[in-house]
């Protein structure tokens, strides 16, 4: 599994990148024809299936160094504490998927969206029964977009 | 002079992995940014009503995403704050500001305390820890997103 992820995060590569490593200015990395908000969904998907599958290889990979997370609850964690809850054998997950993925704005080498994302399951000592509202944030960095943040806040039952 | 050339040399030296090894994630202003004052002036004017710079200050792209997951465009929230049903908002305090700086992104977290109510007289107090989005457009700092969580860390 983690070999398929690996490879799906290997074609966002080459997808973001292409621009790059067709010889564009490096001072404008998004490339005009470059479809910015079609990659940022399509990570979206990546990182909530590494999440699913404690693909430790591809959230390394995807996330910024100084990538930032706040949880329900207002839990504040870094990439590496990120990515050791989602290792955490401890850790319980029987659904993760996000829906309704808006970008709201996109730049050259920003990008920034919304979803709502289902979670059931418990997470660094959070339980998650429902769904989330999200604000995911992506930077590119060195030709390829990467994640820099989310915040994650629970929908109250109506 | 070689001897002042190769002083000079390894003092810069010295100094080199003391600026390597600084994390993005300080109060203190990067890039010449005062994230601190930023944030402040960004709740004081939520707080007094300063709606021509909440104007100018959030960008068109702006969502703010409350404790219990509603969500308003910059032109719902403005509505919000310029109708009659505007919340009463006394006290709005930012602490603990973090600021992770991305290029022409920043996504800075705080400890935010608000004390007031809504237009029927509801409270509205509490403590909230807050993911905050801004980008630079034009040379300027603007706010696109913000996720407020309640803060139950220390319970």
């Amino acid at each position: 599994m983690t070999r398929a992820y690996g490879f799906a995060a290997g074609i966002v590569f080459l997808i973001a990148s292409g621009a790059v490593a067709l010889g564009q200015a490096p001072k404008k990395p998004a490339a005009a024809g470059e479809d910015v908000a079609a990659t940022i969904a399509i990570m979206d998907h990546i990182w909530l299936d590494a999440a699913h599958n404690r693909d430790a290889g591809t959230l390394n990979w995807l996330f910024a160094d100084d990538f930032v997370e706040v949880h329900p609850g207002g839990f504040i964690v870094n990439k590496q504490q990120q990515i050791e809850q989602i290792m955490d054998p401890q850790r319980t997950l029987n659904e993760l998927h996000p829906e309704d993925i808006q970008v709201r704005y996109v730049s050259a080498d920003v990008a920034v969206l919304t979803d709502t994302t289902t979670i059931k399951g418990t997470s660094g000592g959070v339980s998650y029964n429902g769904p989330q509202r999200v604000i995911r944030v992506f930077v590119k960095q060195h030709g390829r977009w990467r994640a820099a943040g989310a915040g994650i806040v629970r929908v109250a039952a109506q | 002079m070689r001897r002042i050339l190769v002083g000079a040399l390894a003092l810069i030296l010295s100094f080199a992995p003391l600026a390597f090894g600084q994390t993005k994630s300080a109060v203190t202003p990067a890039g010449g940014e005062d994230w601190k004052a930023l944030d402040h002036k960004w709740l004081d004017s939520e707080r007094t009503g300063d709606l021509d710079y909440l104007e100018k200050f959030f960008a068109d792209s702006y969502v703010l995403v409350l404790a219990n997951g509603q969500s308003y465009t910059k032109k719902e929230w403005l509505g919000i704050l310029r109708s009659a049903d505007r919340p009463t908002l006394l006290v709005l305090d930012p602490e603990n500001i973090q600021v992770h700086v991305f290029g022409n992104v920043a996504i800075l977290t705080d400890h935010t305390t608000i004390k007031g109510h809504d237009s029927k007289g509801n409270s509205l107090d509490g403590e909230f820890n807050v993911f905050r989005v801004v980008i630079k457009q034009n040379g300027s700092w603007r706010a696109t997103g913000v996720v407020m969580n309640q803060d139950l860390t220390k319970k």
